[in-house]
């Protein structure tokens, strides 16, 4: 009997190692894409790789970094957020005005505590009223760019001392101090996932909700930090966008839920929940930030950049859904 | 084990578990009618009863689903309210379902540790290392054998069932209730389970064993309770039993012919291929034992067998909608690659088992619920819908069907449950079909709409369409079918008359595991 069973765990053993390997595989396939990319942009592309560029390349991906890291633990939880674009234009707005007419510093907390107020919103949405993630956030995106709009009457806020574009356009050494910011926020969301028991009970709700539940797991608690953690990434996020344009605009940052979403997913980390890490997210944000640099850089039309993405993101997630597909089939 | 006739003093002693006269009515329907039950300390106590005997309604008043159930439940002879999960996980009850609660990221000791991980700085940390020899620790007792590194989702059933096993021991869980824990089970895996169950008995925590395997329950249990319509019928110790007396208890049939309980294959009588209209040659699913059948126009054939034995799967194989290897042949035309599509074309057409999942577009109307599959053919031209033909047809339809309210335009969700299968019975009679499939068709519906549909089906079948019917009501089965095969763990058996069957023998027959039946027949 306990043969049959030693040769059972043995081919799970053999299944298993099988499913690591390919999974370190498409990681390590990321990677060997990102480094191809770079290599052949330093050959064929000029000015690519200079200083200059490379400071560029890492002072504008590091924004939608941070932001990414905050879709990745929704994105594990199982949902999204498609208010963090609207996060960040309040949260920039917010802090150019106080920080023009108050202080630096409460210009920056009261920046990071709206965009926690408005991810706790979300997490109240969806856990406690339940909603579903997309609606709840894109109505809380409407919502918080009605309201900007209306507070602002759509004029940008001026007046930001250049003192302040240090967080946005400073280094250290060679390094953009939006970069360095970007380091911080992944390395801690890297530890937060591995080492405290909420990134734990964040892979537990995004595997099996049900199983969390049963085993008495508050999700809803769970679900509410979680959104809130991301309203924080992005308000900090819109901070640093402050400190590289000194404006406060309203109209800014729409871009950055879909930016976010795809710098993830093209990261390999699949939309159904329960799985992912920084370190793709991170691939992911520089796969795409290499592309649209080369594109700049060789003078292509912008117009080619969004197009672009667009075929990267079909392709990262089509080869591997399209493998999945097939599994299951069999 | 203490015996069935010991004195009261000594039973009330080892009681782990005693609920006394438990009622529990869904709306104004009694499911349970003052069910006694107990279990003894180190005991396996199998829990039988057919579907809708109330036994899974018992399962779910013992794991505190039901907060509203009344009577009395006692653990240790101490009385406990088991109104939440919580109260009953308190009291070291744990179910393991069919359905696992697991997560499929996570490895096997974080599954065990699930929600009660250890925690530092006020659990704001989790050391995994802690985490993983800690539920080793809990486990190490059991000696499980289960890979604690792996991740669920690489496990297959027997090993997400020792995770589930293993999650409750770590809880301290004094009383097991298992729910066909063999169900999915190979031969070997079952064996092992079984070993550790007697284990765990003898360390003395008590098994409640819910399974339709009488053979099973023969070799692994030591009491037996049979539940019918609500009430227990009988409770007694396993070997006092045989399984024909089990069937007969659960049938609630008097006159069982034991002696007529002949081995399936021994009846097999085929009827001339030549005027068949749908074949099915060495036809396999997922690889298991290839299937032949036959089919004649205006024949309805009955497969019985147990949950978990493949008949769902050969049906929707049938429908090209899973993947098979085989010949099928319509008409006596060989399909080569076969789709759900060309099946339709063809004249297949199915009445899948869960009308609101798979069934049933829920928030459509009934009208456009039943001229789906038409569409594709009479109904429908150059892609445009005849919509006065429709309509024609549809209001013939609900009144044939008896289907209630009477207003083709009412959204299917809104129905009961007896006309929501009205309207899959009518839109499959609208495909006019050679070939019908009929998956489970009267599960939860009430007597009226069941006789409604069993006499659609004959009428279908006088049309000179063939039936094949998945059922697993027997009395269905019996009634409708004029042969009957039955499947077992993928295997389809021979194709017997009717006449060859009553209540009792059919229900030993699909209650037998397969290497039994094997046995029997050398």
């Amino acid at each position: 009997m306990t043969a049959v069973l030693n040769g059972n765990s043995d081919l799970a053993r053999r299944r298993r190692i099988g499913i690591t390997r390919l999974v370190r595989h498409s990681q390590f396939a990321l990677l060997a894409i990102l480094v191809l990319a770079f290599v052949l942009a330093s050959l064929l592309v000029p000015y690519f790789l200079t200083w200059g560029n490379l400071s560029n390349l890492l002072q504008r991906n590091s924004i939608i970094g941070i932001v990414s890291c905050g879709m990745l633990l929704m994105i594990i939880l199982g949902g999204f957020d498609l208010s963090v674009g609207a996060v960040g234009a309040m949260s920039s707005v917010a802090a150019a005005a106080l920080v023009a007419g108050v202080s630096i510093p409460l210009g920056i907390v009261a920046a990071l505590a709206l965009g926690l107020a408005v991810g706790l919103l979300n997490g109240f949405c969806i856990a406690k009223v339940g909603i579903t993630p997309f609606v709840a956030t894109l109505g809380v995106e409407v919502l918080v760019t009605g309201l900007l709009f209306i507070a602002t009457s759509a004029e940008p806020i001026y007046g930001v001392p250049e003192s302040f574009t240090t967080i946005g356009l400073g280094k250290i050494a060679f390094l953009p101090i939006p970069t360095l910011i970007f380091a911080a926020i992944a390395l801690a969301t890297w530890a937060l996932l591995r080492f405290t028991t909420f990134g734990h009970y964040v892979f537990m709700v995004g595997g099996n909700k049900d199983a969390a539940r049963l085993a008495g797991v508050n999700v809803d608690r769970v679900t509410l930090v979680t959104y809130g953690l991301g309203g924080l990434y992005a308000g900090l996020a819109g901070v640093v966008l402050l400190g590289t344009t000194g404006i406060g605009q309203p109209a800014s940052a729409t871009d950055w839920p879909l930016s976010a979403i795809a710098a993830v997913v093209v990261g390999g980390v699949p939309l159904s929940g329960g799985v992912g890490s920084v370190g793709r997210v991170v691939l992911g944000t520089f796969l795409l930030g290499i592309i649209a640099n080369i594109l700049n850089l060789t003078g292509i039309s912008p117009y080619w950049q969004p197009a672009i993405t667009g075929v990267v993101i079909l392709v990262a997630v089509g080869v591997d859904s399209y493998q999945r597909k097939r599994a299951g089939r069999d | 084990m203490t015996e069935v006739g010991s004195s009261t003093d000594l039973r009330r002693e080892n009681h782990l578990l005693e609920l006394r006269n438990i009622h529990k009515s869904f709306s104004s329907v009694e499911v349970l009618k003052g069910v006694d039950f107990d279990l003894r300390q180190g005991e396996i106590h199998a829990l039988i009863g057919h579907n809708g005997a109330g036994k899974s309604t018992l399962i779910k008043v013992v794991s505190g689903l039901y907060p509203d159930y009344s009577g009395s439940i006692a653990i240790n002879s101490k009385s406990v309210d088991l109104r939440t999960p919580h109260a009953a996980a308190d009291n070291q009850i744990a179910v393991i379902y069919q359905d696992f609660a697991l997560v499929p990221e996570f490895t096997v000791a974080e599954n065990i540790a699930l929600g009660r991980e250890p925690g530092r700085l006020g659990g704001f940390l989790l050391p995994h290392g802690d985490l993983r020899r800690r539920s080793e620790r809990e486990i190490a007792e059991f000696e499980l054998d289960v890979p604690l590194d792996t991740p669920v989702r690489h496990l297959g059933v027997a090993g997400k069932q020792m995770t589930e096993i293993a999650k409750a021991l770590a809880r301290r869980a004094r009383v097991l209730i298992m729910d066909e824990p063999t169900a999915r089970l190979a031969p070997h895996e079952r064996t092992r389970l079984f070993e550790i169950m007697r284990r765990l008995a003898a360390s003395g925590v008590g098994i409640i064993y819910v399974s339709h395997f009488l053979d099973e329950i023969k070799e692994v249990t030591d009491r037996v309770t049979v539940l019918r319509d609500g009430a227990v019928v009988a409770s007694a110790a396993t070997e006092s039993m045989d399984i024909e007396d089990m069937a007969r208890l659960l049938t609630g049939d008097e006159k069982t012919m034991v002696s007529a309980a002949r081995p399936v294959a021994d009846k097999c009588q085929e009827r001339s291929i030549g005027k068949a209209i749908l074949e099915l040659i060495d036809f396999s699913v997922h690889g298991r034992p290839p299937a032949n059948l036959a089919l004649a126009p205006g024949e309805i054939v009955g497969v019985a067998g147990l949950v978990g034995s493949g008949r769902t799967s050969l049906a929707r194989a049938i429908l090209g909608d899973i993947a098979a290897s085989g010949t099928l042949r319509i008409d006596g035309e060989a399909i080569g690659k076969i789709t759900p599509g060309r099946a339709a074309r063809y004249g297949i057409a199915m009445v899948p088992e869960d009308r609101k999942l798979t069934g049933l577009a829920l928030q459509a109307s009934i009208a456009s619920n039943m001229e789906l599959t038409a569409l594709g053919t009479y109904l429908g031209y150059w892609g445009l819908v005849r919509r006065d033909l429709a309509c024609h047809v549809i209001e013939d339809a609900i009144d044939r069907f008896r289907i209630l309210p009477k207003d083709p335009g009412r959204p299917v969700g809104h129905l009961s449950g007896g006309n929501a299968q009205k309207v899959l019975m009518a839109r499959a009679a609208l495909a006019k079909p050679k070939v019908l499939l009929l998956d489970q068709p009267t599960a939860g519906v009430d007597i009226g709409a069941k006789s409604e549909t069993h006499r659609q089906i004959r009428a279908l079948a006088e049309t000179g369409t063939a039936v094949l019917l998945i059922s697993d009501d027997l009395d269905e089965l019996l009634s409708l079918s004029d042969r009957i095969a039955v499947m077992t763990e993928g295997a389809l058996g021979a194709v017997v008359d009717t006449t060859n069957f009553n209540r009792s023998t059919l229900l030993a027959a699909i209650s037998q595991n397969v290497e039994k039946c094997r046995a029997r027949a050398d």
